[in-house]
């Protein structure tokens, strides 16, 4: 940061050192934006806005990916994310019709407040531990450029990580299934409660 | 503006997102923090292939979105079944399995 002011003091700033400046501001901006935007989702109210404030939570992940040279995450992100669960949860909220609901502070939630409040400490916690030693990979942002994002990501998952892969195809069409026969075999009971 | 600000922002969405799921009664806001939670850890990983140059991470959060996507489609038809046999939504009411 020192170096900064004092390049930008003795206006001695090559291009580089301004797209270094401007790129950490705009991971800056983005990053606060996503946590205001979260902020915003458990905030409100009416669950209408909190599906438009986790839409663009969601689109400030996405530019956050691309800052961090993700590009195809970033494309991914939106069109699965903020395209097709967003309008499913959209589409859910239309049908059973958003009602607004009564905000209390019961004794419960103050203990979860809590209890949620030590885990972003100790997660803060992580930030202390300096540098260990990391495993670098090959794959620098000049060879990923070479082949493009999306290819290498390809080459990635269908020769390294080729079984998680094939489990996730695995996992859609169970969940595929789950849900044809969640909806199409309606509940009825079979006999009434007893109530005691 | 390095690893340190990924840690603190992922570490802010996860935890907004626990005290969404706790403090929130409507079980499709508690699963719209469930998704925040999941986007903290994604961008997490996307944070740290970035630093450490290996497309792992990327690989990992692509898979992570597979299962929040069918998670979700799971989770939302559960919350359509509950509401057409109890006429209600309020997962403090749910208390039984029994219908």
């Amino acid at each position: 940061m020192m170096e900064f002011l004092d390049q930008l003091l003795s206006f001695n700033l090559d291009r580089e050192t301004v797209f270094g400046l401007f790129q950490q501001s705009l991971v800056f901006i983005v990053g606060m934006t996503a946590i205001l935007a979260s902020l915003g989702v458990i905030l409100c109210a009416t669950p209408i806005y909190s599906a438009l404030y986790l839409i663009g939570n969601m689109v400030c992940l996405a530019l956050l990916f691309l800052l961090f040279n993700a590009e195809f995450l970033a494309v991914v992100q939106v069109v699965v994310y903020a395209g097709a669960v967003m309008i499913l949860f959209l589409f859910i909220i239309a049908l059973l019709g958003a009602r607004k609901e009564p905000r209390d502070l019961s004794f419960q939630n103050l203990m979860g407040l809590g209890f949620v409040g030590l885990l972003f400490c100790e997660l803060l916690l992580t930030m202390a531990v300096g540098e260990t030693q990391p495993v670098q990979g090959q794959a620098t942002p000049e060879v990923v450029q070479q082949v493009g994002s999306a290819k290498a990501i390809g080459i990635e998952l269908f020769s390294n990580h080729i079984i998680p892969f094939e489990l996730a195809s695995l996992l859609l069409l169970v969940a595929a299934v789950g849900i044809i026969s969640l909806a199409k075999f309606t509940y009825k009971p079979l006999r009434k409660r007893t109530r005691t | 503006m390095g690893s340190e600000f990924v840690l603190f922002v992922s570490a802010a969405v996860f935890s907004i997102g626990a005290v969404g799921f706790v403090i929130r009664k409507n079980p499709l806001v508690m699963f719209m923090s469930v998704e925040l939670m999941l986007n903290a850890v994604n961008f997490l990983l996307v944070g740290y292939s970035s630093f450490l140059n290996s497309l792992d991470g990327q690989i990992f959060a692509l898979i992570i979105m597979t299962v929040a996507a069918a998670e979700v489609v799971v989770g939302l038809a559960i919350i359509l079944t509950i509401f057409r046999t109890r006429h209600e939504l309020d997962v403090d009411h749910i208390n039984t399995l029994k219908g």
